[in-house]
């Protein structure tokens, strides 16, 4: 018996031991290998819609609305906030500005995401590859646009001779990518021009507008070009937009209702950043700051469904209020209680609280929404722009009065050639892109390209800048320093090739 | 059992020697054959009868005396006396045991005797416990490493449910420190010194001789510190922050023992010299620089005192243990509930522990624990204690009807939250579930007497359910109509360590060799759901009108393994000599190097046993150890830290179709953290009253592991790599006195101090720095926790602008040193400085003292931590100048001024609307002194005399009153200086939001029968 349960247990012993002598290896559920993630055609397409949902971090899409919207006047913040979004509308930026720090990070990984798929899809590839590929060289540019609007100085300040951004592109070994250095304004839109060119060269397909096509790249291109002040090719690639039959613009009350009704169904986007319902963001939304409702979209108090702080500026309710018949109102719901017009008090003199909606109530869910990045009103006003510049004086009215026609106003409210008064014909599609585009990050740009000064004075936190502080006067010239952001402290921390801004 | 049955009644000797030796095992047999047996003493029944004493005379009630081999047994009544009849057929060699807790045990053969009286010596020296090190057991006097024992006794006078909260301050070098005093968070435990900078720090735990386990503080026998590597390497990959090795109680041969014990108590929240303003005192200050109706101040409602209350605590607990030579146990039962000081916060335990040791046969021992665990946490509403800061004293927390108000709604609030939590957790709630169980089956098997194989195996299983609940009523599920969130996660973890031993003394030569082959497999899976739109009240998910969010779920899976060997060699119990091996795989590792390898030595010299001390008087023992090696660390880091990897989560999804996005740099390089630590130490005795330990260290780290973050250019966040080189190194002691010693009354002191040096050597790739930019950025030639930041440089006299130091280079690259009111000019790396300060301390200990006088007993515990910095980091809300015109703000603490017109000398600038000019962005301006001296415990206990708890027919009745926390003495003007000293998320030493810990008086009612 002895002997047997001595041999019994050195059994049990060396089936523990040996139980014990395997190395095993296990694979993330939730992840896939880098090596295995990019083999074949298949997953060039998932990949390239992993870059797409980088758009959707709130570190990008929440942070670069703050960024390009907040500086503008359209806009009054009614209270100071704990977030750095106060520091992008009131200019007084800081080196370790929060927004900028995420905007420039994200911006990156979707680059990098995109450079991983271009390097990968040869140029002579099937017609989905090539499509593919196309796609994730739109996204690079429109990334390294949208950086270079933000940390570089207006095109027309020194030609584009002005630091610009790092511009990463494929094939760049780490070492080159970790000490990569700030490419000119003029160098970093030759490069995302000649992106989109080539993207819309290797795009054929007509998806949705919640991803690239050849218009979406043509559409872009003639953003760049209008802020490259290359006007002849602003027009040429607008028209290829317009002319392509792809878009029209929304009417009536489905313009009115633009921004509640889901991409896909609307005509006019262009390229929108698709949030599904599942995608609501809250408190953390964009729409947050600058609206808070009911369910059923009545405006309430701030804290009911949002922090509701940043409203549209009395200075653009004036002038959106010129004409009562404009649908554009439509996009401000002002907050009543007993039909009077509520004021936020915690400055003096108070801000009164035009809530916006371009940002809620997509698909009935009240913080929803998929920020429209192109839209076709816009092309027209970019064509508009260009012939104005190009002295077309008639192609950039028509242009203009079909997006006030739009709009609802009466015939009566064009401008002919010969109405316009005191105002140039460059004040006038300015004019019209305020109104039209308001709160869609364009409005600062317009004025501080076209060497025009920012001018406040309506409530805002913008007033704390001054002494005494209810003196509500701001003027940002478009050589001021601050008319662009700091380099992000932490990445120059990280690579001391890259130069602050002054 | 038959075969003892027949020997009982047996009515030939042969027989019953034959059966005795089998019962008393082999080694006995010799010895017993060759002694004949008297034939007198087999006819009869004896009474024995006896008087046990302790050394100073005094009659000891309540020693176990116990037949060996049987569970026959008495204890002594309060006389001292007891009286045992033997059977006649147990009376061939009768060996008696008497025993007591703090007493050494003894065996007295009975022979022929028919009375004892016996002096029981106390084996209260340090020296002469014994301890769990490693794989074995060892008399702390013959241990060549550096250990640190705590009993059930001194362990368990603060009140708390978490072992770490019972340890701290209670052995040298272990830090503790709370970063909350939310009863559902856990404090956290350092072992000299943090070598590692992404990696954990956290000790390895080993409970009842494996890796990992659960267990609660009542059941706790013991608890065992290893701090250098000769005892921590055994645990080789995994032991680089120290090892706690936990022993559970068991029961003793005898009596069936019950005790009952019972705690309640009252807590409430340290706010040290921290004072939020009232109405009068806000309006005040805010009048100077923003306009507000003064209407305001006719309410003044105090937020904090909303959001705090006087907590409950309870603990009950019901043991019952005991069993015979052959087969012991213990069974206890705990219920743990203890309420936070703040408002809905609370942690109830269940906890069920069976420990059962069986001989099988002579040669075959088992062990069978089980240890079941029920928790549930409630969580405070995320905003109560944010909103308890603040929240304004001019909104008022109650209606006139008395119901709380609705900050959305009410008219004119004047916070900037528009929350009033009262409101809120009406009808919210967050909690967490969770059901552990932890099953050991261990068997020692003695192939000969010299060798033993073991098998200790371990299967866990654990459950856990998280529900919260947003009603659509508040504020914050109001905007969906209600929300809720369940998530589940389940693991499992098998692990089995074989072990074979071989012990062997060849005259005064003792050797010991130990193998072992150990593996370890975890697995752990998660999933959670959300919905929205549910009516009010409504918290189950059927209810749901609509998805809020995509549901989750994944499942991950770990694997280790290891082999070690470790040889012991002693001579005449004077040296003593330690070595092993470790080789260790863990599939955490990049797959070009999974595996490490590790190797410990440590010696020891008793040189007291020498002729030249030993019979001196007043060095009674003295031991001088050494010890070198190297330990490595996985802990930290992500189960798939290596692996270059492209996310297909939901995140990576876009437009409703799958997608998969670049989401770590991969590193097939990545490797363990080695740690390599040489130790020496001194344990000494003088007067046999006087307990020294001593001990100085220097840790080295090498190939640390480290989440670099990367330029945003790399196209990632981070990448784990193994870097650089840290060194702590520092000295550590431990005092113990018995100052008096007499018959009613005695006084014992321990005192115990450590202090740690940490340096980082070099780092990967001869950079200066890793985190540039960071408040902490690990840079060579500097402490780990030194914070470097813009310089605060004070107020500027004429204009009350904030002021920070900025450097710049002139021409021949000489820095100029000069100020500016731009933050962003000081906030570059050029402005940025090292302070000199770390959120590291310079040293921290405790203090103790116990008295006993008769049945009274009165201890005070001190613990102290001294010279780290703190970022109060809260200030940036409540101490801001004016930004947030709408929070409170703190009172200025004692020596705190405000510029008010030029000329002022100041520490705070002039308040403004929107702030001053950044002045709250981080910068030296928020360091404080974090030194503390705090009253952990202090004890006041009462053990009724014997004559009395017998007659009401109990064993021993004890009472105590008790006091967690009561005093503090800090400069630091936050509630209270405790902050993390570890780093997590590679930062230490900031204090936000606080919630501070509790002060508690507990009273407690012991009985056992």
């Amino acid at each position: 018996m002895r002997s047997n349960s001595i041999y019994k247990f050195l059994l049990m012993g060396s089936l523990a031991l040996g139980s014990a002598s395997c190395k095993e290896y296990f694979e993330p559920t939730t992840a896939i290998d880098e090596e295995s993630a990019l083999t074949n055609a298949g997953d060039v397409e998932t990949a390239t819609i992993g870059t797409y949902a980088v758009l959707l971090n709130a570190a990008y899409v929440r942070s670069v609305h703050f960024l390009m919207e907040f500086p503008s006047d359209e806009v009054a913040q009614g209270q100071s906030s704990s977030d750095d979004l106060t520091r992008a509308y009131r200019y007084t930026h800081i080196n370790t500005s929060g927004h900028a720090t995420n905007f420039w990070g994200q911006a990156y990984k979707v680059i990098a995401a995109a450079n991983k798929i271009i390097a990968y899809v040869p140029d002579d590839a099937s017609t989905t590859l090539r499509q593919l590929k196309g796609e994730n060289m739109y996204l690079r540019a429109m990334m390294h646009y949208n950086l270079v609007r933000v940390f570089g100085r207006p095109y027309s300040q020194g030609n584009g001779e002005n630091p610009g951004i790092p511009l990463l592109l494929e094939g760049l070994s780490e070492e080159e990518q970790n000490d990569i250095s700030r490419s000119s304004v003029k160098e970093v839109y030759d490069s995302v021009i000649s992106d989109l060119l080539k993207a819309a060269d290797l795009m054929s397909e007509n998806k949705s507008n919640s991803f690239a096509s050849k218009e979406v790249a043509y559409a872009l291109l003639s953003r760049v070009y209008l802020y490259k002040e290359d006007y002849v090719n602003a027009v040429k690639y607008a028209d290829l937009v317009i002319d392509s039959g792809r878009y029209s613009l929304t009417q009536g009350s489905e313009f009115s209702g633009y921004f509640k009704t889901a991409p896909a169904s609307n005509p006019e986007t262009i390229f929108a950043i698709r949030h599904m319902p599942v995608q609501d963001r809250g408190f953390s939304a964009i729409g947050s700051m600058y609206f808070s409702s009911d369910p059923s979209g009545t405006p309430q108090g701030q804290g009911v469904s949002g922090w509701a702080e940043i409203y549209a500026s009395q200075k653009y309710i004036d002038f959106l209020s010129q004409h009562p018949d404009d649908l554009r109102k439509n996009f401000i719901s002002p907050y009543m209680v007993d039909g009077e017009l509520q004021h936020n008090k915690k400055l003096t003199p108070t801000t009164p609280m035009y809530y916006i909606n371009k940002y809620s109530l997509q698909e009935g869910v009240i913080n929803l929404s998929s920020p429209v990045y192109l839209r076709l009103a816009e092309i027209y006003l970019n064509r508009a722009e260009a012939n104005a510049q190009l002295g077309n004086t008639q192609e950039a009215l028509e242009d203009v009065n079909l997006i006030r026609t739009r709009a609802g106003l009466p015939d009566s409210e064009l401008y002919t050639s010969s109405n316009m008064g005191s105002k140039s014909l460059m004040d006038v599609v300015l004019e019209e892109r305020w109104l039209e585009l308001a709160f869609e990050g364009h409005r600062a740009y317009d004025l501080f390209r076209n060497n025009r000064p920012m001018e406040r004075d309506y409530p805002g936190t913008h007033s704390l800048n001054n002494t005494p502080t209810t003196n509500t006067q701001q003027r940002v010239m478009p050589t001021d320093d601050r008319v662009i952001f700091f380099i992000p402290q932490v990445e120059i921390d990280r690579n001391s090739n890259l130069t602050q801004n002054p | 059992m038959r075969t003892f049955k027949k020997c009982v009644a047996g009515t030939y000797r042969g027989s019953v020697r034959y059966t005795l030796a089998l019962l008393l095992g082999a080694s006995y047999a010799g010895p017993m054959l060759a002694a004949p047996l008297p034939i007198d003493v087999l006819q009869v029944d004896r009474k024995v009868i006896g008087t046990i004493t302790d050394e100073s005379g005094e009659t000891m009630p309540g020693v176990t005396v116990l037949l060996k081999g049987t569970s026959l047994g008495t204890t002594t009544d309060i006389d001292g006396n007891f009286q045992l009849n033997i059977p006649e057929a147990q009376l061939g060699n009768a060996v008696m045991v008497f025993s007591f807790i703090g007493y050494e045990q003894q065996e007295i053969p009975l022979g022929s005797q028919a009375r004892i009286d016996l002096i029981l010596k106390s084996s209260v020296s340090v020296l002469d416990q014994v301890v769990v090190v490693g794989y074995s057991s060892k008399k702390v006097k013959y241990l060549s490493s550096s250990v640190a024992t705590i009993d059930n006794k001194k362990l368990r006078d603060v009140t708390s449910n978490e072992l770490p909260n019972l340890l701290q301050g209670k052995a040298p070098g272990v830090v503790v420190s709370t970063s909350s005093g939310d009863p559902t968070s856990a404090a956290r435990i350092l072992i000299r010194g943090a070598g590692t900078i992404s990696a954990g720090t956290t000790p390895l735990t080993v409970v009842d001789g494996n890796i990992g386990g659960s267990y609660n503080p009542v059941d706790i026998e013991n608890v065992t510190v290893l701090k250098d590597v000769a005892a921590t390497g055994l645990y080789g990959s995994r032991a680089a922050n120290g090892v706690i090795i936990v022993t559970t109680k068991s029961g003793q041969p005898g009596k069936t023992k019950f005790s009952f014990n019972n705690t309640l108590g009252f807590a409430t929240a340290t706010t040290g010299k921290f004072k939020l303003m009232d109405a009068q005192q806000l309006y005040d200050y805010q009048s100077t620089f923003y306009d507000r109706d003064p209407s305001v101040v006719n309410t003044n409602t105090n937020w904090w005192n909303e959001a705090f209350r006087t907590a409950v605590v309870n603990n009950h607990n019901l043991s019952v243990s005991g069993g015979n030579e052959k087969t012991t146990f213990y069974i206890s039962g705990n219920y743990y509930k203890e309420q936070g000081t703040l408002v809905e916060n609370d942690k109830t335990g269940y906890n069920f522990r069976t420990n059962l040791q069986s001989k099988l046969t002579d040669k075959l021992t088992a062990k069978v624990l089980f240890n079941g665990t029920f928790t549930k946490d409630n969580y405070a509403n995320s905003n109560t204690l944010y909103d308890a800061y603040n929240n304004m004293p001019f909104d008022p927390a109650y209606d006139e009807d008395g119901n709380p108000t609705d900050g959305r709604t009410y008219p004119d609030w004047q916070g900037r939250d528009r929350e009033n939590f009262l409101h809120s957790i009406q009808y919210n709630y967050s909690n967490a579930k969770s059901l552990t169980i932890n099953t050991d089956i261990n068997l020692d098997y003695a192939i000969t007497d010299e060798l033993t194989f073991s098998t200790y195996n371990r299967i866990y299983f654990g459950n856990g359910q998280s529900a919260s609940y947003n009603d659509t009523r508040t504020k914050q599920g109001g905007a969906n109509g209600g929300e809720l969130y369940n998530g589940s996660t389940y693991g499992n973890r098998l692990l089995t360590s074989n072990r074979l031993r071989y012990e062997k003394d060849f005259g005064l030569h003792g050797i010991s060799l130990l193998g072992v082959a150990e593996a370890e497999k975890s697995y752990n899976s998660s999933a959670s759901s959300s919905g929205k739109g549910l009516p009010p009240g409504r918290d189950v998910m059927s209810v749901a009108t609509t998805v809020l969010s995509n549901p989750t779920g994944e499942y991950e899976q770990v694997m280790f393994r290891k082999y070690l060997a470790t040889a012991d060699y002693n001579y005449d119990n004077r040296y003593f000599l330690v070595g092993s091996v470790v080789n260790e795989f863990s599939s955490l590792f990049g797959r070009n190097n999974p595996t490490a390898n590790f190797y410990q030595l440590g010696a020891s010299w008793v040189f007291s046993n020498e002729d030249f001390l030993k019979d001196n008087k007043t060095l009674t023992f003295a031991k001088v150890r050494v010890s070198n090696g190297t330990v490595g660390n996985a802990d930290g880091i992500s189960n798939f830290a290596s692996l270059g990897l492209y996310s297909i989560s939901q995140a990576a999804s876009y437009s409703g179709l799958p997608g998969a996005a670049p989401s770590q740099k991969g590193n097939p390089d990545l490797t363990w953290e080695k740690i390599r630590s040489s130790n020496i130490g001194f344990d000494l005795s003088f007067f046999n009253r006087i307990d020294l330990v001593a001990d100085a260290y220097v840790k080295e780290a090498s190939s640390l592991l480290y989440r670099q973050p990367l330029a945003a250019t790399t196209g990632y966040s981070y990448v784990w790599v193994n870097a650089g080189s840290v060194r702590n190194k520092g000295f550590e002691f431990s005092l113990t006195s018995t100052n008096i010693k007499g018959k009613d009354f005695s006084w014992e002191t321990n005192l115990n101090m450590a202090f740690n040096r940490n340096k980082v050597l070099e780092l990967s790739d001869g950079s200066e720095v890793f985190n540039s930019g960071a408040s902490q950025p690990i840079a060579v030639g500097h402490n780990m926790d030194e914070w470097n930041m813009p310089i605060w440089a004070g107020v500027d006299p004429e204009n009350g602008d904030p002021l920070w130091e900025k450097i710049t280079y002139d021409a021949n690259g000489n820095a100029v040193k000069s100020v500016t009111n731009q933050y962003s000019e000081a906030q570059t790396a050029d402005s940025r400085q090292f302070t000199g300060k770390s959120a590291s301390p310079k040293f921290t200990g405790g203090l103790s003292n116990t008295l006993d006088y008769k049945g009274f007993t009165l201890s005070a515990f001190l613990n102290f931590v001294y010279g780290n910095t703190i970022y109060n980091g809260s200030r940036f809300y409540f101490d801001n100048d004016g930004l947030y015109e709408s929070y409170n703000a703190m009172v200025l603490a004692d020596g705190w001024n405000r510029w008010e017109k030029p000329g002022d000398i100041a520490t705070h600038p002039k308040p403004v609307v929107g702030g001053n000019k950044d002045s709250n962005q981080t910068s030296s301006r928020y360091l404080e002194d974090g030194s503390y001296i705090r009253l952990r415990n202090i004890r006041l206990g009462y053990s009724v005399p014997s004559q009395v708890v017998n007659k009401l027919g109990f064993n021993a009745i004890s009472v105590f009153v008790s006091g967690d926390n009561l005093w503090t003495g800090t400069k630091f003007s936050g509630p209270d200086p405790e902050v993390s000293l570890t780093q997590v998320n590679q930062s230490s030493g900031v204090s936000t939001i606080r919630y501070p810990i509790s002060k508690k008086i507990l009273f407690g009612v012991n009985f056992s029968f």
